[in-house]
């Protein structure tokens, strides 16, 4: 039985539980956030006795099935990861509750721990590990403080936090240099909670992600990086258009598994200049990556990866559950397929068969009045610019025949309007077209590496022509330019920017000199992390090593295992052999049995039976007078320290000085 | 055997606790979940756990290296009380050199333990042992453990203290059965003598277990040296408490009867003698002689009185 009054390690085992509990408020639904809470509660009227009793077992057990019960019906919209996470924590609550012994105990803290590693899964910036980090030793002290109630918190902080710096080069070399592993097999993931673009758009969607000022993915440049204007970064290609929703073609889906299971990779020919650059990519929880133009697989790390599909469109074969990198290699200049399949072709023109009857007739008239295929585009194109169209993140609702809503009434809209509207127009024309969802644009950080943020989601089309093959169109640079040279931030208006998420408030106060430059310094901080730390993979791993060891051979890993097992051995020795042998005997008695020494080096030997008294005595008649009186203080000292009253530091100091009198005499006596 | 131990290497027994497994459980989910989901948050936790494991094992062994276990005195009890058990816990001088924690004390083969914090606790610690039955007790082997600091590791060691006590049998009141053999023509007298025992009747000098309270602190004060006052009661009447032929069953109740009658002898300060058939102590009085008494009857044996 725990005593639950004043017990501060279940106290503070508790305050780690809210806290944990809190920071995964977004994962965790409301209802077992408020039994947290009750928990807490609880625990904190034991803790001051305004309350004696536990409830009772049976409450509990009652308690425990109705929200277990809960559980199940909710877990059906939450996904298998997500219900495990919430039963660990409603469990942990119910546990919390019912804390009676130490087993209890024990068990709700591995729970913590094992908890607090699951908000790694939702959360890998610094400040969440930061924050994780520190919930992890508070529940380190928490038990600390359970196997040692009666120790001072100061030692027992300073005890603890030794500890864990004793262990942390352990676990760096740890780290370091055990063999990472490929994922072993495939883990659940957030089920609705996938981040970043999707495979389907309805316009309006790319809206809702510019809300958040969530990072998408970094890209580090060798050499110049691209002009603004450049930076389409191309994620998903959308073929199916339904009329009001775009999304990734059954066949082509089909088509990419084929490929997929044959191993038949596509790859492009690629020509002209080209950019090189490493991608941090932010987890999203799905496979597609990011990457300018046409690009390929830059290194073999990155060939076996990535994959490539016929829409240019770049795949990694896992899931991206944490931070990944890749290198890429893109070709402004290479044209996009200038051969199109019939395949293709087929899936770039389907369109529904009915709605939109005003742009079916707009359409026919401008076709028959520009059969060329580059006047139609180009009076497509004009339309955008000499209507009255508007850029907005809060466009009205568009449910019938959207296209002719924007179109024709409204003629407001976001980007997504815009792609879908010039593709269905195209695509009505009889041009192969499509919508390419990814993102536009990034900020330029001082170390020369580009990050783009959730609000540069962006999207436009691709259009196929006989001469130059799939050509990138970007209507809403027609009706906002400034959203593709200067970034989203600059084309809008009052009320939109009041939607937009945090940092881009904070990107507001650039004007501040000195804002900006923490802003940028905290930007590269997380760069460093994310590219060092998070990005740290299979392949950093044995570049790392190569470098350290040269070639890897068999025999040389050989050689770093045992290597690392003697350095974590002689980190152990050097953390504990010091204590294990120090001398704990008092300094008086030391300086005896040192005097001891010295006088038998000048031929006065003390046999083990003869007491300390009696051989002061035989000193005395032996050695001169100064040499007897100083011997004589130093045995009454060892004398008092082994027999009666113990060490003390005046004593401790009074021998160190009768001990060098005793040397100096002693030399003295010999010359 | 000695009655003071300092652990050491080869007195140190460790292993992983319970909780130390479930712990290295944990980190092999976190092994697994980590490498799943690529996430090196994860796995950097769980090698630092792992580090935390390894440490631990030394700090552990440390912490219960530093003890200095030692028994202290132990007073004799009667059949049925529990004897207790007075542990010194004594440390080196200096902050940097003591133990630390929760230690747990057990007796061989008894399954209550007791929990002590080495912080803040007062020597002596006192365990105790219950008895049944009279007789020599010798201790048995104690069990000392810690899971000092984090309880991933139990620390223990036995420890076999040289040194047994004696227990009483358990008085049994009754009527006061006390035997006059010799001298019967004193015996009204010395029975007149016994009802004024509170009358002073002069002074003797200070022998080792007279009662403090008989000490005439007067002359003491003058400088005569320690002289005990003399009652009349005190040195009157002396008889023999015996050990009568019985059975098997019931020597048991008769030791306990005799063993009330000792102590109530010894309380009037009576002198008597203790005739068990095998073993006989001569009339005296005071506390040795009592605890001589007492000793006897812990020890006697049936076999040897028939």
């Amino acid at each position: 039985m725990l005593k639950a009054a004043r017990n501060s390690s279940i106290l503070l085992l508790s305050g780690c539980f809210i806290a944990l509990s809190v920071s995964m408020f977004t994962e965790i639904l409301s209802w077992i956030l408020i039994l947290v809470l009750c928990a807490f509660v609880m625990r904190l009227t034991l803790y001051f006795e305004w309350h004696k009793s536990l409830p009772k077992v049976r409450t509990l057990n009652l308690l425990a099935l109705l929200s277990g019960l809960a559980l199940a019906w909710f877990s059906f919209q939450l996904g298998l990861l997500l219900s495990m996470v919430n039963l660990l924590v409603m469990a942990s609550a119910l546990k919390l509750m019912l804390l009676r012994n130490q087993r209890d105990f024990l068990q709700l803290v591995a729970t913590q721990v094992f908890l607090t590693a699951c908000g790694f899964i939702f959360e890998q910036s610094i400040a969440y590990s930061l924050f994780y980090t520190a919930i992890c030793l508070l529940l380190l002290l928490s038990l600390a403080v359970y196997f040692a109630p009666g120790l001072q918190w100061r030692t027992l902080s300073k005890k603890t936090a030794i500890m864990i710096l004793q262990a942390a080069p352990i676990a760096v070399v740890l780290f370091l240099v055990l063999p990472k592993l490929g994922p072993l097999w495939q883990m659940p993931s957030q089920r609705g909670t996938e981040t970043g673009l999707s495979d389907t758009v309805t316009p309006g969607d790319i809206a809702e992600l510019s809300r958040s000022a969530k990072l998408a993915f970094r890209a580090t440049f060798e050499g110049a990086l691209p002009q603004p204007q450049e930076r389409y970064w191309r994620a998903v290609v959308m073929e199916h258009f339904d009329g009001k929703t775009w999304q990734t073609h059954p066949t082509r889906v089909a088509a990419r598994r084929q490929y997929l299971n044959a191993n038949a990779e596509f790859t492009p020919d690629v020509s002209g200049r080209s950019y090189r650059y490493q991608v941090i990519a932010e987890p999203t929880s799905q496979r597609y990556l990011f990457a300018l133009d046409v690009a390929i697989p830059d290194g073999s790390r990155s060939n076996r990866q990535i994959w490539q599909d016929h829409s240019y469109q770049l795949f990694s074969r896992d899931i991206l559950h944490s931070t990944f990198v890749y290198n890429v290699r893109s070709f402004p200049e290479t044209a996009l397929d200038d051969t199109l399949f019939s395949l293709e072709r087929r899936l770039n023109l389907q369109r529904p068969d009915k709605g939109n009857p005003r742009t079916r007739e707009w359409i026919s008239e401008l076709r028959q009045q520009f059969p060329v295929d580059a006047e139609f585009i180009r009076a497509v194109q004009r339309f955008f610019v000499e209507q009255d169209f508007r850029y907005t993140l809060q466009p009205e609702t568009m449910q019938e025949n959207p296209v002719d809503q924007f179109l024709f009434d409204k003629q407001a809209g976001f980007c997504a309007h815009y792609a879908s509207a010039m593709a269905y127009a195209l695509r009505l024309g009889g041009i192969p077209a499509r919508m390419v969802a990814g993102y536009q644009g990034g900020e330029v950080d001082n170390d020369g590496y580009i990050s783009v943020y959730q609000y540069d989601a962006h999207a436009w089309i691709e259009a196929w022509t006989e001469q130059r093959g799939w050509v990138r169109y970007d209507p809403t640079a027609l009706v906002a330019p400034n959203r593709v040279m200067f970034g989203l931030q600059n084309v809008l208006s009052e009320e939109d920017s009041e939607l937009v998420g945090e940092p881009l408030s904070l990107a507001r106060l650039s004007a501040f000199p000195l804002f900006n430059q923490l802003r940028l310094l905290l930007a590269d901080i997380d760069y460093a992390w994310s590219r060092w730390f998070l990005g740290f993979d299979q392949q950093s791993q044995r570049d790392m090593l190569r470098e350290l060891l040269g070639e890897l051979s068999v025999q040389r890993l050989m050689w770093l295992s045992v290597g690392t097992l003697l350095g974590i051995m002689a980190l152990l020795a050097l953390f504990f052999l010091p204590r294990w042998q120090r001398d704990t005997r008092p300094r008086e008695v030391k300086a005896y049995e040192t005097a001891l020494m010295l006088l038998s080096k000048h031929g006065i030997e003390r046999t083990a039976h003869i007491p300390p008294e009696t051989f002061s005595k035989e000193v005395s008649r032996l050695c001169s007078a100064g040499v007897a009186a100083t011997f004589a203080r130093l045995t009454r000292l060892y004398i008092n320290t082994q027999y009666r009253n113990g060490s003390s530091a005046v004593h401790e100091r009074d021998a160190k000085t009768l001990l060098s009198d005793l040397r100096r005499q002693l030399k003295q006596q010999a010359s | 055997m000695a009655r003071s131990f300092a652990l050491d290497l080869r007195s140190i027994f460790i292993f992983p606790s319970v909780f130390g497994g479930l712990f290295l459980l944990l980190c092999l989910c976190l092994f697994l979940l980590g490498t799943n989901y690529q996430n090196n948050l994860m796995l950097a936790l769980c090698f630092f756990l792992v580090a935390l494991f390894l440490i631990n094992l030394f700090t552990s062994y440390l912490n219960f290296a530093r003890l200095k276990i030692s028994l202290g005195n132990t007073q004799h009890v009667y059949a049925g009380d529990d004897i207790r058990f007075a542990i010194w816990i004594s440390q080196h001088s200096g902050e940097e050199n003591t133990a630390h924690g929760k230690l747990q004390f057990r007796f061989w083969l008894q399954k209550d333990s007791i929990e002590v914090d080495v912080d803040s606790t007062q020597n002596p610690i006192w365990i105790t042992l219950p008895t049944r039955r009279r007789g020599q007790y010798s201790m048995p082997r104690l069990t000392v453990s810690s899971y000092y600091p984090l309880g991933l590791y139990r620390c223990w060691t036995h420890l076999l203290f040289d040194h047994s006590t004696l227990v009483y049998p358990k008085p049994v009141p009754c009527e006061m059965a006390l035997d006059y053999l010799s001298e019967d023509n004193n015996e009204s007298e010395s029975h007149a003598i016994t009802r004024g025992h509170d009358d002073f009747d002069g002074l003797k000098s200070y022998q080792l277990g007279d009662p403090l309270y008989h000490v005439a602190w007067k002359q003491v004060a003058k400088g005569q040296g320690m002289v005990s006052k003399q009652f009349s009661s005190s040195q009157s009447s002396s008889g023999w408490l015996r050990l009568l032929p019985c059975s098997a069953d019931n020597v048991e109740h008769k030791l306990g009867q005799l063993c009330f009658m000792v102590n109530q002898l010894s309380q009037q300060q009576v002198t008597f003698g203790l005739d068990l058939g095998s073993v006989q102590i001569a009339p005296d009085s005071g506390v040795h002689h009592q605890e001589a008494c007492l000793a006897a009857l812990a020890t006697f044996t049936w076999g040897k009185h028939a």
